[in-house]
């Protein structure tokens, strides 16, 4: 299993839940989180923001299942321009469900 | 050392931190976050007095139901103990008691005194 983390812009973030919703992919969890990034945040004529308000959705899916979720972002999340933000995708031994308690997504 | 990631119920949390707390894992972090999954209403967590027919019988349209994150790093050994003691508490049986993930981490810093490892930890 995969934990997958992206980061987006907030005016993008729906779109790409219902983009990831309609491909079977419905549970994921999303929080508000401020970055920056290689740009050191932006310049707008004379008032410079260092950190920009993002979104993290954050989603465990199984391996074989991540490259086609991180199409569906890139591709939802696209503008062509700076801060369209970033996906990481680490490991995750195990997930369990509380209600069931059984092992497994 | 492994992570454990727990989103679970916003109203189960103080009796999660104190289970946590006298099995000796005091030391968390909590997020208030947005979930969406097989729950869709909210109507199971009021507080006030509701007829328990009505949790079956209403489905709900809510986009997000606000969830609570808790990440906390253990050692191996002590991976299991605590994701069973997360479950007992929060198991209610009703759709969207929440989930809980284990993934690796291979190294932790202690700021203070520069310590690393499984001694960073505990």
């Amino acid at each position: 299993m995969k934990m997958i983390r992206a980061i987006v812009r907030p005016d993008k973030a729906e779109e790409v839940v219902d983009a990831l919703a309609e491909s079977g992919y419905v549970a994921l969890t999303k929080l508000d989180v401020i970055g920056r990034g290689k740009q050191k945040g932006i310049q707008v004529d004379e008032i410079y923001y260092d950190e920009l308000p993002k979104v993290m959705l954050m989603l465990v899916s199984e391996s074989e299942n991540t490259s086609g979720i991180i199409q569906i972002i890139n591709d939802t999340a696209f503008t062509g321009n700076f801060g369209d933000g970033k996906v990481f995708v680490s490991p995750v031994d195990e997930a369990y469900t509380v209600r069931t308690r059984s092992k497994g997504l | 050392m492994k992570e454990i990631t727990a989103i679970i119920r916003p109203n189960k949390i103080n009796t999660t931190k104190k289970v946590l707390d006298t099995l000796g894992f005091p030391a968390m972090t909590a997020q208030r976050v947005l979930g969406r999954g097989k729950q869709k209403a909210i109507i199971g967590e009021v507080t006030m007095d509701i007829d328990k027919t009505k949790l079956h019988e209403k489905e709900g349209t809510m986009r997000y139901i606000p969830k609570r994150m808790l990440t906390l790093l253990v050692s191996d050994q002590d991976v299991s103990l605590v994701v069973e003691a997360i479950m007992r508490v929060n198991q209610t049986g009703q759709k969207g008691d929440g989930r809980i993930f284990v993934s690796p981490i291979e190294e932790a810093i202690r700021v203070r005194t520069g310590e690393n490892g499984d001694k960073a930890i505990t």
